[in-house]
């Protein structure tokens, strides 16, 4: 095995760019991040400080882009980072770090500190102090194909399963689809619901779609552990998925990260733009809704709250359209305290879910979601993120809180207009 | 020359109307912040009160003070006043001399004890006892040692009486010291200026003579009406400062058209008298007005402050460093950016593509 110290420190010289140097030069201590942090508010460690989980990385920036940091090393003022010192940020840089960027949100100069733990998360990996959790997710994205070592034939069980279950067509590898959609394996092996969903919808809606046997896996671990080459081989695949069937539209599952990955760190990662669109389903349900193709009948007469995902919302922006669809099938929607891109992290976001080290650290940060969800007396919980799903169960399960935890998908699904099922418009 | 006859009297016998005498009292009045009707308290208080006994005691002086108040413009209404108050001793002036000018002195000090106002011009000389300066064999020291305590109050004439002025030049070899350093128990006025303006000390005795009591003073015992802004904040060349409109030399083209003389030594912003607006010789102008500026003569230790011709601060020209600066700044940042972007290069080169292997060691 290589990962090397020296490997880490050539990776984070490397990834240091203008932004990095201006937020490093432009922060002012002032600590609203650490108010932000639900790792800080919830333990009340001073540690959590999202700005001070970028120390190694300030070293780096100071020791080797700055006069004085250069003179200081050279003095032996500064000392250089050591193997213990980033052993130590571990829990910092990825147990305590869900990336859900409500610190960059907040903070008054504009520093985008979630955009710097990314970067710092690339020297952390390749000088071995990536969690090893999070690096067996990766290895098994690599190897296998996805995170949680599911292969196709798994996927093709499920088809089979959901064609005789609703008596549609799971359409695989049809070139020329409008929409190519991903999955996440959490979905493959917890929440079949998705897929079986989306194959009611998109027959009531009468959309040509697809999945591809060679790139069925929308989520990214090569993103959450911060290395851009794996996350490139990652992507790769997706893209070249895509472009092999010509679909139109790509279509992120109900997974945060996957979305971010795919939408925003994809097309920089290959170094082209895609020549199709990313949505996240969401979106693409809303346009159905705003088309007049998405019909439900009756309500959720309990009541209901959702759960914003971080990457999907505050980092996707992607705000209105759960709260349209959600209309559509519930009476009683509530929204929780600081909806929408101030919301919460479900505190397993950006590879904590994976990091079996974080899971005690995990349960106490759940403490903001409990305590937010106690506050909106819902019975039911919504969301549309795998991730953040399997989490919230955990979490509600921990601290004995008895709520179903429901996709939006599988919720508007449940709610289609039956009548509109003969097969007049093929497919 | 005990006064004989009214004070109106005696000014008319100098060409004096008491139309002039009013307005002048009022003019008192208004340099002294007081109302208007204190301008005619002034005249009735000057024209009839019994006034009281003044007493003029010359130490280490250069006779300046007297001058300035005697001959500012002949015949003033100022040296009248002092001419028909009771001026009971002044050397310069009076005619008696010997002894029995001495006999005078001690004599009214005596009979008006507790009650004359006592004016001094000139240091006190403390070296060797006081012998640097001596009247009728006896040191200043001592007679004010004797007299002081006498009077009512004390009126520290000159910027010598006030705070030692040029006897306590560096390196004062007389050990001269202001009157305040001497007597510390009696209400003293300073009216320091090498000479002070004329108006100034006779408004503070028609104030005592009026009011019974001095006029308000500032933390270095001067009235506040006359000391109370800086040369600098009434100088009508001020606008030039301003707009950073300097003279360089003193007949440069600025210096023609009158431009701010702060960059030629003057002490306008830290000198507290009234000069630019009171003025002197007839209020005819003030030295900024001829062309000089101010030294500062009447700030403690204003001989010593420095050169007369050098500025007090030389004001920061930002725009002359500018383009410097801009360019080291410009030539500091390429060659940091350079060097940034070389270790980058480098780290950049070095990269070996990560990995699964380089997850663990």
């Amino acid at each position: 095995m290589s990962a090397s110290l020296e490997k880490g420190i050539n990776v984070l010289k490397e990834v240091i760019d203008a932004p990095i140097a201006s937020f490093f030069a432009s922060c002012v201590h002032c600590g609203l991040c650490a108010e932000a942090c639900l790792f800080y508010t919830e333990s009340g460690d001073p540690k959590f400080t999202p700005i001070h989980k970028l120390e190694p990385l300030r070293r780096v920036y100071t020791q080797e882009y700055t006069l004085l940091g250069r003179l200081q090393k050279w003095l032996g003022l500064s000392k250089p980072l050591t193997d213990e010192e980033l052993e130590e940020w571990r829990v910092l840089v990825y147990d305590s770090c869900t990336m859900c960027g409500r610190c960059s949100l907040v903070c008054p100069v504009g520093n985008d500190i979630v955009y710097m733990i990314r970067k710092l998360r690339e020297g952390m990996a390749v000088s071995g102090h990536a969690p090893p959790g999070v690096i067996g997710a990766t290895k098994r994205t690599v190897e296998i194909g996805s995170p949680m070592g599911v292969r196709w034939p798994a996927v093709a069980a499920q088809i089979k399963h959901i064609e005789a279950e609703t008596g549609l067509t799971v359409p695989v590898d049809q070139e020329g689809a409008e929409y190519m959609i991903l999955l996440s394996s959490m979905e493959i092996i917890n929440f079949p619901e998705y897929l079986s969903a989306i194959a009611k919808i998109m027959k009531q809606a009468g959309k040509t779609w697809t999945l591809c046997s060679d790139a069925f896996e929308a989520t990214n671990s090569g993103i959450q552990i911060g290395v851009s080459d794996i996350a490139r081989v990652i992507v790769s695949r997706i893209v070249n998925g895509a472009e092999r069937l010509k679909v139109k539209t790509v279509i992120s599952p109900e997974c945060g990260h996957a979305y971010m990955a795919l939408r925003w760190e994809g097309p920089n990662l290959i170094g082209r733009p895609y020549n199709f669109d990313v949505l996240h389903i969401l979106e693409v349900l809303d346009q159905f809704r705003e088309q007049g193709l998405l019909k439900t009948e009756g309500f959720e007469e309990t009541r209901l709250t959702f759960h914003d995902p971080c990457q999907i919302v505050r980092r996707g922006g992607v705000i209105e359209p759960q709260r349209n669809l959600l209309k559509m099938v519930a009476k009683d929607f509530v929204e929780m305290s600081d909806p929408g891109k101030y919301n919460w992290c479900c505190g397993g976001g950006g590879g904590v879910s994976a990091n079996e080290d974080a899971e005690a650290l995990r349960l106490v940060a759940f403490k903001r979601k409990k305590a937010q969800l106690e506050a909106t007396g819902a019975k039911t919980l919504v969301t549309a993120c795998a991730n953040c799903r399997i989490v919230l169960e955990e979490g509600l399960e921990h601290y004995q809180m008895d709520m179903p935890v429901v996709g939006l998908t599988e919720l508007l699904a449940e709610h289609l207009v039956e009548t509109e099922k003969p097969a007049a418009q093929g497919g | 020359m005990n006064a004989n006859g009214s004070l109106m009297h005696k000014l008319a016998l100098q060409g004096v109307s008491r139309r002039s005498f009013l307005k002048y009292c009022a003019t008192l009045a208004t340099l002294m912040a007081l109302p208007p009707t204190a301008g005619r308290a002034m005249a009735e208080a000057l024209a009839q009160a019994r006034r009281p006994s003044v007493i003029w005691l010359p130490f280490q002086e250069c006779t300046g003070c007297t001058e300035s108040i005697t001959r500012s413009h002949s015949p003033s209404i100022e040296s009248m006043i002092f001419d028909t108050i009771s001026l009971d001793y002044q050397e310069t002036l009076m005619a008696a001399a010997g002894h029995q000018a001495e006999e005078v002195l001690h004599k009214v000090v005596e009979e008006n004890a507790g009650k004359f106002i006592l004016i001094i011009d000139g240091s006190v000389a403390t070296g060797l006892d006081g012998a640097y300066s001596c009247i009728a064999g006896r040191s200043n020291l001592d007679l004010l040692r004797e007299v002081g305590p006498k009077a009512a109050a004390i009126v520290a004439v000159g910027s010598c009486a006030a705070y030692g002025g040029i006897p306590k030049a560096k390196p004062n070899p007389t050990g001269a010291v202001a009157i305040s350093d001497i007597i510390r128990d009696k209400p003293i006025v300073n009216i320091p200026g090498c000479p002070p303006i004329p108006v100034v000390m006779t408004a503070v005795l028609a104030h005592f003579v009026t009011f019974g009591k001095l006029p308000e003073l500032d933390r270095l015992g001067r009235p506040r009406a006359f000391y109370g802004e800086t040369i600098h904040d009434r100088c009508y060349r001020r606008p030039f400062y301003d707009q950073g409109k300097f003279a360089k030399t003193f007949d440069d083209a600025g210096a023609r058209q009158g431009w701010c003389l702060f960059e030629l030594g003057c002490k306008g912003p830290v000198t507290y008298n009234a000069c630019a607006h009171v003025k002197w010789n007839a209020q005819t102008s003030f030295p900024i007005e001829s062309g000089h500026g101010c030294i500062g003569c009447s700030e403690p230790d204003f001989w010593d402050a420095g050169g007369f011709y050098k500025a007090l601060s030389m004001p920061a020209d930002p725009l002359k460093f500018v383009a410097g600066a801009a360019v080291a700044g410009a030539a500091v940042g390429v060659a940091v950016s350079i060097a940034n972007r070389a270790r980058k290069g480098a780290a950049r080169a070095a990269h070996e593509t990560a990995t699964l292997a380089d997850l663990e060691k």
